[in-house]
């Protein structure tokens, strides 16, 4: 039996897992990874301010603030690079720094003001799952609900604005709007993470599932599924982790989650994981070589009077191969029904080998 | 195509695109400098000019998506607001992200997204359409496959099924031979002809000179300003080359017969 506030957290970290991993993807897509490290760095000011401004500390009145504070902060890099000689990199430190340093402060102003309520303030800075209520799970369930509905109904624009955003513009679309919209859903997705994931970790959260997802597929809606899917995922075992630790910290037992799975897919993604592109290689390698012995089989074949009679094994590649390589790769012609192994020492051509010789050398000559 | 000093004589079927006046700047700093330019319906026309000349910022102008500081662009005798959607567009290729996720199939269907409008997704129709782009380009069989498992002559024939399928009147294609090989330019120009055949009007930024003459019907050489516009065999001069190039006069064996190749001179 789990308790209230145990499920409360746990609905709130799947809910959280699931938004990061929708935005996150447009997020990775468009190389906007890092500005979602300064949006979520540049929100702090704002959640301290709309605190000492309203002296209240739930989440639902801080998140305005937030919100406002970090589209700041994305349409402040913007501008900087536009209007200034920094580079992207440049403007986003300067942004982050100057934003977060002004949250530092300002949450020092606000520990020394009377409020009682101004406690647990910094955990901001970390996150703590265990302040949320209820009713912050409500608000994440109607943004989760919302960004479904965006991204179903804009599902061709902000796939178009994500690939080739002058192409949209040539065909009418209102690029600018579109992404504005797109911008915000990744900053909402960032904000509504910060009290339970905290401002330092937070990016990583929205950025880990999508990348994981990527490893496994060159298609864009299997990816948002995937992402949507490991954000999920990474919300539930985050909670269950931190919860078998007792009093473990589940903010960033949920990013330890999503960066495992990352983690994992880099290894074993199904398409661009590390073994998987090996293994893909050595057996194209394989391949390759095999290809390579059969012709030159096939042409000691074809200098007899009948191409098809057995011959001596080691007559030739033994040299340019290690045996165990030779052997190997003429079990794999075999495989392929391209040689016979007669005996141990023997083999012969079959006529689907020399058929598959005579293609292969016309595909190399023609190449 | 005509750089248009005098006026039009008979009123006829209006050019494809009318330039008048036209200047455009980045940040205060002129990139076009008033540019008189008609290019005739029907018509195959290259857009020549050393890099930086203002060619891509000419296709983006003529396609609305920037501002020009002074005059203005007609499409069919109407301003380019109006007929943007009659416009293919083949952006350069270096420009996108080819690690997107995105089958070959996928970016050829997004040329029917303007038509489609907001809320429908491409369906059965836009499929067939996309697939029989592709076969027009040669890439039948690569439907499937992700764009970045291309080759660059096969990218840049994906974008081309995609302005295929986007079906306008005026195509407006940035460097589509670039790094191509000789077999995929042969299928590129043919498909080039094949539009013009339908009576479609074709822009192209081309950089290869030798091949202007072979290829175009009409040829603009741009220099920030334009140099000289019409009939290839009118206005493709060494004179004018030079003219667009500056001192460094490009190399044009096929206008100067005889002369030593830079191969067999070294
Ligand atoms: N977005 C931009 N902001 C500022 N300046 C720009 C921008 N795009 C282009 N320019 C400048 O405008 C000039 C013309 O650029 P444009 O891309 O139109 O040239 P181009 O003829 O297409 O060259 P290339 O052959 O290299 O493609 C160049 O000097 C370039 O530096
Ligand atoms: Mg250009």
């Amino acid at each position: 039996m789990i308790d209230h506030t145990t499920a409360v957290v746990l609905a709130g970290c799947v809910l959280i897992g699931a938004t990061s991993g929708t935005a996150g993807a447009y997020a990775l897509l468009r190389r906007q990874a890092l500005l979602a490290d300064a949006v979520s760095h540049a929100a702090l000011p704002g959640i301290v301010l709309a605190f000492l401004l309203t002296g209240e500390r739930s989440f639902s009145v801080l998140l305005p603030g937030a919100l406002a504070a970090g589209v700041t902060g994305a349409v402040l890099v913007q501008h900087t690079v536009r209007w200034t000689r920094l580079e992207q990199d440049g403007a986003l430190a300067l942004v982050l720094s100057v934003m977060f340093g002004t949250g530092i402060v300002l949450l020092t102003v606000a520990q020394k003001a009377p409020q009682a309520s101004q406690a647990g303030l910094s955990s901001f800075l970390f996150g703590q799952a265990a302040a949320m209520l209820s009713g912050d799970v409500v608000g994440l369930f109607a943004l989760a609900a919302l960004l479904l509905f965006a991204v179903a109904a804009l599902w061709k624009e902000w796939k178009l604005i994500s690939f080739d955003a002058e192409f949209a513009a040539s065909l009418t679309l209102p690029v600018t709007w579109l992404d504005a919209a797109l911008m915000i859903a990744i900053v909402a997705a960032v904000v509504v993470g910060l009290q339970t994931v905290g401002v330092v970790l937070m990016s990583a959260l929205l950025v880990a599932p999508a990348a994981a997802a990527r490893q496994w597929t060159s298609r864009f809606g299997t990816m948002m599924l995937l992402s949507v899917a490991f954000g999920t995922l990474a919300g539930l075992v985050g909670v269950g982790a931190s919860n078998a630790m007792e009093k473990g910290p589940t903010g960033p037992a949920v990013v330890l989650a999503a960066s495992g799975l990352v983690v994992v897919s880099l290894l074993f993604g199904r398409e661009r994981g590390v073994v998987w592109v090996r293994l893909r290689r050595r057996t194209k390698r394989r391949g390759v070589m095999a290809e390579q012995l059969l012709s030159a089989l096939a042409q000691i074949a074809i200098q007899h009077d009948d191409p098809f009679e057995p011959r001596e094994r080691g007559l030739i590649g033994a040299d340019q191969l290690g045996a165990e390589e030779y052997d190997d790769l003429l079990a794999l012609l075999e495989r392929r029904g391209w040689i016979r192994c007669v005996d141990r020492y023997h083999w012969a051509l079959t006529p689907e080998g020399l058929d598959a010789a005579r293609r292969l050398g016309h595909q190399r000559g023609s190449a | 195509m005509r750089a248009r000093k005098q006026p039009l004589h008979v009123p006829h079927d209006p050019p494809a695109v009318h330039i008048e006046d036209l200047t455009v700047a980045y940040h205060d700093r002129p990139v076009l400098w008033d540019i008189d330019l008609d290019i005739d319906t029907g018509r195959l026309a290259a857009v020549v000019g050393p890099n930086g000349a203002g060619k891509t910022t000419m296709i983006r102008t003529i396609m609305g998506l920037l501002r020009p500081l002074a005059g203005h662009v007609y499409l069919f005798g109407r301003p380019v607001a109006e007929q943007r959607r009659r416009i293919a567009y083949v952006p350069q290729r270096a420009a996108l992200d080819w690690d997107f996720p995105a089958s070959v199939l996928d970016v050829a269907m997004m040329g029917s997204y303007g038509r489609l409008g907001w809320f429908r997704r491409p369906g059965r129709r836009e499929r067939l359409q996309a697939i029989d782009a592709l076969q027009q380009v040669g890439l039948q069989g690569f439907e499937d496959r992700h764009i970045g498992a291309l080759s660059g002559g096969q990218q840049q024939r994906v974008l081309i099924a995609r302005a295929l399928v986007q079906d306008g009147d005026l195509y407006l294609m940035d460097e589509p031979f670039q790094g191509v090989d000789a077999v995929t330019e042969r299928a590129i120009i043919d498909v080039l002809r094949r539009l013009r055949e339908e009576g479609k009007t074709v822009v192209v930024v081309h950089h290869d000179l030798q091949t202007v003459p072979e290829y175009f019907d009409d040829v603009a050489l741009v220099n920030v300003r334009l140099i000289a516009a019409g009939p290839v065999e009118d206005v493709f001069t060494d004179e004018n080359l030079r003219l667009t190039y500056g001192g460094r006069t490009p190399y044009l064996p096929s206008l100067r017969p005889g002369a030593p190749s830079p191969e067999s001179s070294q």
